[in-house]
């Protein structure tokens, strides 16, 4: 039986990682005409970039 | 570039063709740059959309912005915002980040495209919610910490212990790995849909422990409390925060539909 036990459930509000996996790495592939060509550059690259980039300054901050 | 444009979040039935500001549910809610929220009808369907400023939204200002976490967060969370209060009302299938139109007229343009295949990816997404699951590498403490005593320690003895440390590690990646893999054959059983996202990085995850899975489940809302003890349970037994639950979310991994 499995056993009634409440799981560890992140807080609100949801953290940016997972947010971007879900807005920018998966999802509806549907292109604005604006942005049909900015579909083309690996967006989760540049997402990446720009996390760890800031992850960086925040580690050598502390 | 000067001028505006129209930003998508998210496509719904035709509830919203006079139904969203009449709902309430508009009532201070904004867009990306502040402007509000309306919504636009097309071939059966309706859209969220919000004006934006090509200054900001444009293509050549978002390669820049993109790369600005402070701006970045910001519209990311504006966008979910807007996203979670048309799932609140009804099923909805999220758009991507960015997604831009010319005009509400090109928008809707792209929805009349979308017309058939979206109705279906509705359909499927009736009365769902997704559920997010993060496993990490959280292991008993290891057991090749032990110091070694140098004094009483040959050589050969060294490469000895040094090499079924090695094992040891090998042996218990592979036990991680599989039990990953295991927990999610397991809530893919309590789920209409899995996918297994990238596991993130773990300089991004706030975690001091490799991801070993970053998972979305789509799961029957009468399957939920089901769904979350399921996942209680695997938790039980395992050190805290080795298993995450998130959610509910907007279905963001499940609602695909492709450019025809």
């Amino acid at each position: 039986m499995t056993a009634l036990v409440e799981p560890r459930v992140a807080g609100r509000p949801a953290s940016l990682v997972d947010l971007l996996d879900r807005l920018i790495g998966a999802g509806v592939v549907l292109s604005g005409d604006l942005t049909i060509c900015l579909a083309g550059v690996d967006l989760v690259t540049v997402k990446l970039r720009a996390l760890i980039a800031s992850a960086g300054d925040t580690v050598r901050s502390e | 570039m000067t001028g505006s444009a129209t930003y998508l979040y998210a496509i719904t039935r035709p509830l919203f063709d006079d139904g969203f500001a009449a709902s309430g549910a508009s009532a201070g809610l904004h867009g990306v740059s502040g402007a509000p929220v309306r919504s636009i009808a097309a071939g059966g369907l309706a859209c969220l959309v919000s004006s934006v400023d090509l200054d900001e939204f444009g293509e050549d200002a978002l390669r820049v912005n993109l790369e600005d976490l402070a701006w970045l967060e910001r519209t990311a969370r504006q966008h979910d915002e807007v996203v979670r209060a048309a799932a609140r009302l009804t099923t909805t299938i999220p758009l991507r980040l960015a997604t831009i139109c010319a005009d509400d007229a090109a928008a809707a343009r792209r929805l009349a495209e979308l017309d058939g295949q979206a109705a279906s990816v509705l359909d499927d997404l009736d009365g769902r919610d997704e559920w997010g699951v993060k496993v990490f590498a959280v292991e008993e403490p290891p057991d090749d910490a032990a110091p070694i005593e140098p004094a009483r320690t040959t050589g050969a003895a060294y490469l000895q212990r040094r090499r079924s440390q090695l094992e040891r590690r090998t042996a218990r990646t592979e036990r991680a790995g599989q039990f990953a893999d295991a927990v999610y054959r397991q809530l893919e059983d309590c789920a209409a849909r899995g996918y297994r996202h990238r596991p993130q990085d773990q300089r991004l995850s706030g975690v001091a422990a490799p991801m070993l899975l970053n998972a979305a489940f789509l799961v029957d809302r009468q399957r939920a409390e089901e769904f979350r003890h399921m996942v209680g349970a695997l938790a039980a037994d395992r050190p805290p925060d080795a298993i995450v639950l998130t959610g509910p979310w907007p279905p963001y991994s499940f609602a695909s539909v492709q450019q025809p």
